[in-house]
Parts: structure tokens; sequence; C-alpha cells
């Protein structure tokens, strides 16, 4: 079947239809059957979040569930260990790392991250750490990053630097500036860094750093232990384990890896430390290697981590294969992105360089955003009242001279954008979904403003195609 | 499905489940294999595998709703119906985990810190059966004994034939550790060991522990919910945990660790900190990271299906535990041996004596046996190898563990059982002196 919608601003007329794709690749129709259990109405813009998974490999998935309950012994002893280690073996190609002894499996990156820092509190608890040894994080590292290091490294009595990144950022240099003096702060008073924890994609805001530099940084600051948290980066940036460089490396492969709920990889560089690395749930393998007590930690559905064979065969449905699927999701969300800023007059977060498959597009000032209860209210409205699923961030102005302005003030807020391009709703009717919410909540404030947007919406989408009769009911009904 | 499902909690039960319908509930279960070894990882109806799956699709469907508006009480839901179903007094002492291996985990934990920060000191003590469960033993090494903690092993009488012979061992272990100077932070003890399989008497076992002042009692019932009967206020232990998946018909894996209010119980972490972090455990174990939390949620769509059973899962326990010791007086009777212990002291599992002339002598020969069972017959049984003590004539050193659940069929699994027995023995021809069958 050929294209029913526009795609980036296509004519359907018949006489400009391309020839028909070979059925190599995956078809739209395709793509539309494997997300068929989406909610359809509603615009799923925050993959990020929480992912994604396409029917195959829900279907591979429940394969494996009913394999194990129809003789769990059997399961367990003759088909699990070496399923999870076939996964392993994917990974391992796929993050460029040497040995798959260097690749576990876990539930998610905050797993990962409560089995690193488990290990800095023993190490303080045995005295290896001295009080007051210190480790390092961004500013904006996710919540349960930081409730961690309050678990098991200010509890055991280490301390804590905190990078502060620029946001809106211009350029890496802002970045790798920013953290040279965090660390040269960090140092002083004669105090040891005995970890760096760095995002390889920031998750609010979200921003892609230069990770490979920062690490870079660190082996010259002598700063003992790189982990990097990448929870967003498979599917989304290139992974090279080796390039990086890190002792430690965590990736959801549920959010852009197309994998069901959950699992994540976490790469350990081989080094006489990573020995020490155990798994918090303690089961008979224990002992054995991180690897192996992660293969087993107790009855549980281990399905989600055997599918990934499953998910390999689907990625490369799609034309160039996982490479493809980021480019086209980066080139799409980064258009989507300019658009919105453009008609809203505001900005982008970071540079197109600088954002993956996620971007942050500044809000309108005549929101008043002025409060994360705010952006809470805002996206609960957003998605009760106009089904627009979309995460929101409320910059607190550190220095009100050098916030970003729009026309009528300081940008306080701004949305993190970040879908799979073709996978849901067409990009077109996301965006005017976004718009149509912002007008909704707006409508009180910024009638002009918002009026003057919609026209600029209008005016692109009747150049990119016909709409639908209910497209054009939309528009009008909310200028 | 059946009609009458409906109404089961609320008015008594006219239509029970028949034994086509069970059939049917299990027909995911392998044809061929006879499944007597519940105990080890369960099993779980097709009613509640749909259950699962239609809270897995909510999920997929729009997950960020969920989270934000259907996650929170639903675990809420499934923590009051375990509440319930185990005598607690407050929801708040009920947190959901994975399974029994998470909950050792948390609590062996709490007790590292003790260590770390000074309340409790190098060579402070816990106590556990020899028997306790291997996770658990591992447990307690790499938090335990990690942080300077020192283990008593007390060695369970096997086979037993009453309490009062555990209870003894128990006292005395006690007796000697005091006698040694050690203070004992931590008791684990098993409500129903793994292997070998004994109800134990955890009541009695609790006050000897307060009587000797010990910090804290932490009950393992793996094997608990679903087998035996499990009544917080009446045990009264600080610590409990059982997997739901065994006994309990969950899918895999949920389990429950309850913690009796005190000023510890709100000390305890899980282990993966997310922002939830200091909220208490039962908060925080709501939401470890993005994950499947399903098995967990389709909680109180077990008891719509025990329910159905005549009795409830009282009914149910009931009839397993006589089925298995009818199951296995036959089997011992037709074997010349005997049980692992007496039938107050079985559960929904029973140890059945195997005839010596199969000559299991070390834990691989289990291993091994099992195996061949699996392979050549279809049968999945646990396997127990019982060293022989000093002294002792002729002994019996294997046993099986056989464990019944509704999916089973008494007279089948016992025709089908002594018929491979005897095609097994027949085949150790050479090494048997004489066959005990007769059929």
């Amino acid at each position: 079947m050929q294209h029913e919608y526009p795609r980036n601003g296509e004519s359907t007329h018949p006489s400009s239809k391309k020839p028909k794709l070979s059925s190599k690749f995956i078809t739209e129709s395709d793509i539309r059957d494997e997300f068929s259990h989406h909610q359809q109405r509603v615009a799923r813009i925050n993959n990020g979040s929480y992912g994604s998974c396409p029917n195959s490999v829900l279907t591979a998935q429940r394969h494996w569930q009913l394999q194990f309950l129809r003789q769990p012994d059997a399961f367990y002893f003759n088909v699990l260990r070496d399923g999870i280690t076939a996964s392993r073996e994917i990974i391992k190609d796929l993050i460029n790392a040497d040995h798959v002894d260097e690749v576990s499996l876990v539930d998610n990156a905050t797993t990962a991250a409560a089995i690193v820092l488990q290990r800095i509190g023993r190490s303080f608890a045995e005295g290896k750490f001295q009080k007051n040894d210190t480790v390092l994080m961004l500013h904006c590292a996710f919540q349960a990053v930081k409730k961690s290091i309050q678990a098991y490294v200010t509890r055991a009595g280490g301390s804590v630097i905190e990078v502060r990144l620029p946001f809106p950022v211009n350029s890496e240099e802002e970045i790798i500036s920013e953290f040279k003096k965090s660390i040269e702060e960090g140092k002083s008073n004669g105090r040891k860094i005995r970890l760096a924890i760095i995002d390889h994609i920031t998750s609010m805001p979200s921003v892609v750093i230069p990770v490979k530099e920062l690490v870079r940084i660190c082996r010259a600051e002598g700063i003992e232990q790189v982990f990097v948290d990448a929870a967003h980066a498979i599917g989304s940036v290139k992974v090279d384990v080796k390039e990086v460089g890190a002792d430690f490396y965590v990736s959801n492969l549920h959010k852009w890896f197309f994998c069901p709920p959950s699992i994540a990889f976490l790469y350990c560089k081989k080094s006489t430390s990573s020995s020490d690395l155990h798994h918090p749930v303690v089961s008979h393998e224990y002992g054995n290697g991180l690897p192996i007590e992660s293969a087993w930690i107790g009855t549980r559905d281990y399905s989600s981590q055997l599918v990934v064979p499953a998910v390999l065969e689907f990625v490369n449905r799609f034309e160039g294969g996982i490479d493809g699927i980021m480019k086209k999701n980066h080139d799409e969300v980064v258009k989507m992105g300019k658009m919105l800023a453009e008609s809203w007059g505001t900005n982008l977060g970071s540079p197109p360089e600088m954002s993956a498959a996620m971007i942050m597009v500044g809000l309108p000032s005549r929101l008043c955003l002025d409060s994360e209860e705010d952006a809470v209210m805002l996206r609960s409205h957003l998605r009760d009242r106009y089904e627009v699923e979309v995460p929101i961030f409320h910059q607190v102005s550190v220095d009100r001279e050098e916030g970003v302005r729009d026309k009528d003030g300081f940008i306080t807020g701004y949305l993190r954008m970040g879908k799979l391009a073709k996978c849901f709703i067409r990009n077109e009717k996301a965006v005017i979904k976004v718009g149509a919410g912002f007008h909704g909540i707006t409508s009180v404030f910024c009638r002009l403003l918002m009026r003057a947007a919609f026209t600029v919406f209008k005016e692109s989408y009747k150049r990119g195609a016909k709409s639908s009769a209910e497209e054009l009911e939309l528009l009008t009904n909310v200028i | 499905m059946n009609t009458t499902s409906a109404s089961a909690a609320a008015t008594p039960q006219p239509f029970f489940i028949t034994p086509a319908e069970v059939f049917s509930e299990f027909s995911h279960h392998h044809p061929s294999v006879a499944r007597i070894n519940n105990g080890g990882l369960g099993c779980c109806p097709s009613s509640l595998i749909s259950s699962q799956r239609q809270i897995q699709l909510q999920w997929l469907r729009q997950p960020d709703e969920f989270f934000f508006n259907q996650l929170q009480p639903g675990m809420l839901r499934s923590r009051n119906v375990i509440k319930d179903l185990i005598n607690a007094d407050h929801v708040d002492e009920v947190s959901i985990v994975d399974n029994a291996s998470t909950a050792i985990s948390i609590v062996l934990q709490h007790m590292a810190w003790g260590f770390a920060e000074g309340k409790f000191h190098s060579g402070d003590a816990t106590v556990m059966f020899h028997c306790a469960y291997g996770a658990v033993k591992k447990s307690v090494e790499a938090y335990f004994v990690r942080a300077g903690g020192y283990v008593i092993e007390v060695p369970l009488p096997f086979p037993v034939n009453s309490d009062d012979e555990i209870l003894q061992e128990f006292r005395q272990a006690l007796e000697k550790a005091k006698q040694n100077g050690r203070s004992v932070r931590l008791a684990i003890i098993d409500h129903v060991t793994f292997m070998p399989t004994v109800v134990m008497p955890v009541k009695q076992l609790v006050s000897i522990c307060r009587e000797a002042g010990i910090d804290h009692v932490f009950i393992d019932a793996a094997h608990g919910i679903g087998c035996v009967d499990v009544d917080m206020k009446q045990i009264g232990a600080d610590f409990y945990t059982s997997n739901l998946h065994k006994w309990l018909f969950c899918p895999p894996s949920a389990a429950f660790l309850y913690c009796r209010k005190s000023n510890q119980s709100s000390a305890l972490h899980h282990p993966v900190v997310t922002h939830q972090y200091g909220n208490g455990l039962a908060t925080e174990s709501s939401w470890i990271g993005t994950r499947d939390y399903s098995a967990q949620l389709v909680v109180p769509k077990i008891l719509e299906f025990v329910n159905r059973f005549e009795g409830g899962i009282d009914g149910i326990k009931r009839r397993n535990h006589d089925a298995v010791v009818d199951m296995g007086e036959m089997l011992a009777k037709a074997w010349g041996t005997h049980l692992g212990c007496p039938p107050h002291m079985c559960s929904s599992m029973v140890m059945v004596g195997l005839p010596a002339c199969l000559h299991v002598s070390s834990d691989q020969d289990s291993s091994k046996l099992r195996t061949y069972l699996r392979g050549k017959f279809g049968v999945e049984v646990s396997i127990y190898y019982r060293p022989p003590k000093d002294g002792e004539v002729g002994p019996l050193t294997g046993y099986a563990r056989i464990s019944y659940q509704v999916y089973n069929k008494l007279l089948l699994l016992l025709l089908w059982f002594i018929d491979i027995s005897g095609k097994y023995l027949s085949l150790l021809q050479p090494k048997a002196t004489t066959l005990p069958l007769s059929h």
C-alpha cells in the first residue's frame, strides 16, 4: 500500500508517487501493525521515558514465557542460561566490547547504578576509601541516580560534587569547560574523586554529552573510575564502549531499542576491581562474576532479556538497520523541534548535533511556567485534555540577565520531544496536537500569539498535503 | 470461563471448578511430564496468565498514563489483598518484591549497615539451619559475613520424628553461642525447609529467640503462602517472606516481605534505589525503575481463582497435603522405605525415601538421577542426598521430594512413578539385591 499520509511534505498526487519500494524493507503499513497496540489517539512523543515494543517482539516474548510455564525446571536447566548468553553476545557486538564477560544483563539503568554504587559504599565501609572521598555527578543526573548516591555514598561518609551544566547549551566546549572547573573545585581540600558519573544523554533537560572527551579528562585528572549512565543511548546514538573508554557503561534496551520492559546491559571493563561487583540480589551464583550472578537472581520472568535476537531481526527490517533508524529519528525530531520553535518564536535547548532522538523545545514565555509543579500540571493537562504525552522541563533561572528570552519574556519551560519516526502518529498530526494543546492552555493569556502560531501551522500543513476534514476541523476549533 | 467466579468472594460457592476446568487451566503444561516438583518453580493457571497479559498490554498502550494513574493504586490493591491473607495489622507492613531471594537481600543489607554504622560489632552472629536455601547462605556470606558477622549453623535432624527434635537442636545452638559470648543479632528460620522439606515449628522457634534476646527474627517462608498456614500475628516474627508464585498461582514472579512495624522497619531499603528512596520499603519496592510489574499487579485476581475451589485456598492446602501424604506413604510402602518426617510436619510436599539399591551417594548422584528421570521417564522431581552420619548402619541416602498441586492427578502419578521406578530399578539389576516393587 502506498503512503496514506504525506511524509516530510511530499505530495501524494498520483502522478508524483514514487515507484513501489521493494518489499525488502519494512513498510509503513507493517510499522502501523507492529505498534497497533498503542493507544491510537495519543500523540506519543515521549518515547524517551518508557520506550516502546513492536508486536513481533512481544510475540517472541510470549513464546519464551510459555516455554517456561510449560516445563519450568527443564527451562531453567537447559534453556535459560544459553538464551541469556545469546542476548549478551549480540549486545557485545553492538557496543564493541572485547569480551562477552564484560556484558551483564540487568533490569534497568537504575539497577546498574545500584550495583556500581553499592560497591562504592562497601569500599567506604571496609576502609578502602576515606571519609569525604568524593563522587562526582552532573547536577541534572537522573533522580534515581542521585538517590542511589545518597543511599550508598553519602550514607557511608562520602561527599558529592555536582557539575552544573549550562542549559540551554550552545556547544560541547561549554560543557567541557564547566566539567573541568568542577573537578578543580572538587579536588581542592585534598579530596580524592573515587568515581565520576557522567550521562551520555541527559534525561531532563535532554542533551547529548561529549562523553569521550569527559572520560579523557577524568583519566587525566586521576579520577579512579568512570561510570557512564547512558540510559537513553543504545538505539539513539552510536555506542562504542572502547571508544568512550569508561569503566562502567549502562544503557536501557527498552527505551530506544524496542525491547519489552525491561532490560538493560551493564558493561564493565575487565579489571581487578570489576570482579568485586555483585548483584544486590544474591543467589547461589554469588561469586561467579556479575554476568552470571545477574543471569539468575531467583525465580522471575527473564523473557524480556531473552528476546534480543528477535529485536535484532526487527531493526534489520529497516533500511540501514539500527543506524538507519537512529538517523531518521534524529532528522525528524530536529525538523519537528525547529518547526515548533520557529512557530512559537522560541529556541531549541541545544544545537542539533547535541541532540539524538530527543530535542528540547522552548515554550512560549507567556505560559508563565514558574515551577516544577507548573510543569507537572501542564503535562497532565496535555495528557488528559489533548491526548498528548510529552514531558515538560522547568528551567530554573540562575541569572535572569543571562536567560534566553522570546519576545514576551524569559523562557522558563521546555518540552522534550522524542518520538520514533514513522512509528506512531505522523509528524504533522503530532505537531498540530501539541500546538493545539498549548493553544488551549494559553488561550487565557495569549490568544494573539497562538493565533499567529496556528496560522503558521495551517500554512505549513497546506503546503504539505491534503488535510482530512477532521484535521481542518481541529484547526478551526482551536483558533 | 466459570461463570460463578464473579460471586466467588462474596457468597458461598454453589458450583466449584470441575476437573475438566482445572485441566483446561493448566493445559499449557507439558502433557507428557509428570510434574511433581511444584515447590521448585511453581505454576500459574491460564486465567491468571490472561489477566497478566491484559495488564501488560495496558502498560504498553500508554505507559506514561499507566505510571501516573494506575501503577501505584494497583500495587496498593495487591498489598491489601496480601495483608488480609496473612493477618498483618497494617498495609504498610507489606512490601511486594520479586522473590524471597530479594527479600533476604533487603534484610541482610540492613544488617550489613548495622555493622558499618557501629550498631553491631565484629563477631556478632546470625543463627540459621544448615539446610537453609543456597541463595540465603550466599546472601549471608555477601552481606553479613563480609561486614564482619559470624554464622552459627544449626543442624536439622533428618529424618525427623517430632518438632521437639528440632527445638532441642536450636536451643543447644543458642546456648553454645551464649557460652561463647556471642551476640546473636539475627535468626533466619525456614517455615518450610527447602531440601529436605519439613514444616518447622516456627511459632515455638520464634519464642525461643525472644527468650534468648535475639534482636531480629526473619522467617524465610518461600514455600509458605498457599502451602501452610501463614499468620503474622500468631508467628510473631520481625520479618517474614513468602513467594506467591510457588503455591499461590501467581505468574513469575511476586513475593511479599512483611516487616512488623517498629523503629527498625523504617530503616529497611530496597537495594535498587529510585526517587522513592526514604518513603518506606513498601513504596520503594513498588517502583524500582522501568520494568514489568504485571505479576505483582495481578494478585487480586488470584483470589478469584482460588475461590473457585471448594474451601478456597485452605481447601486447596488441605487436599494437597492429604494427597501428597497418601502418595508418599504408598510409595514408601511399595519401596520398603519411609517418609522423612511424620505427616503433620509435611506441607504440600513430602520426602520419600528411595530404595537403597539406587545408590544415591552424593549430591552429584542426586542431580544425575533427577536429570535421568526427566529425560528418560518424563518425571520432574527433586532428589535429595542425605549424607550418612557416623555410626549409622544402612541408612537411606536418597529421598525424592514429591509435591502435589491441583493440576496433579493422584492415581495416575502413583502408577506412573511405580512403573518408571520398576523400569529404572530393572536397569540397575546388577546392583539390586531384592526389587521391592510388586505390581
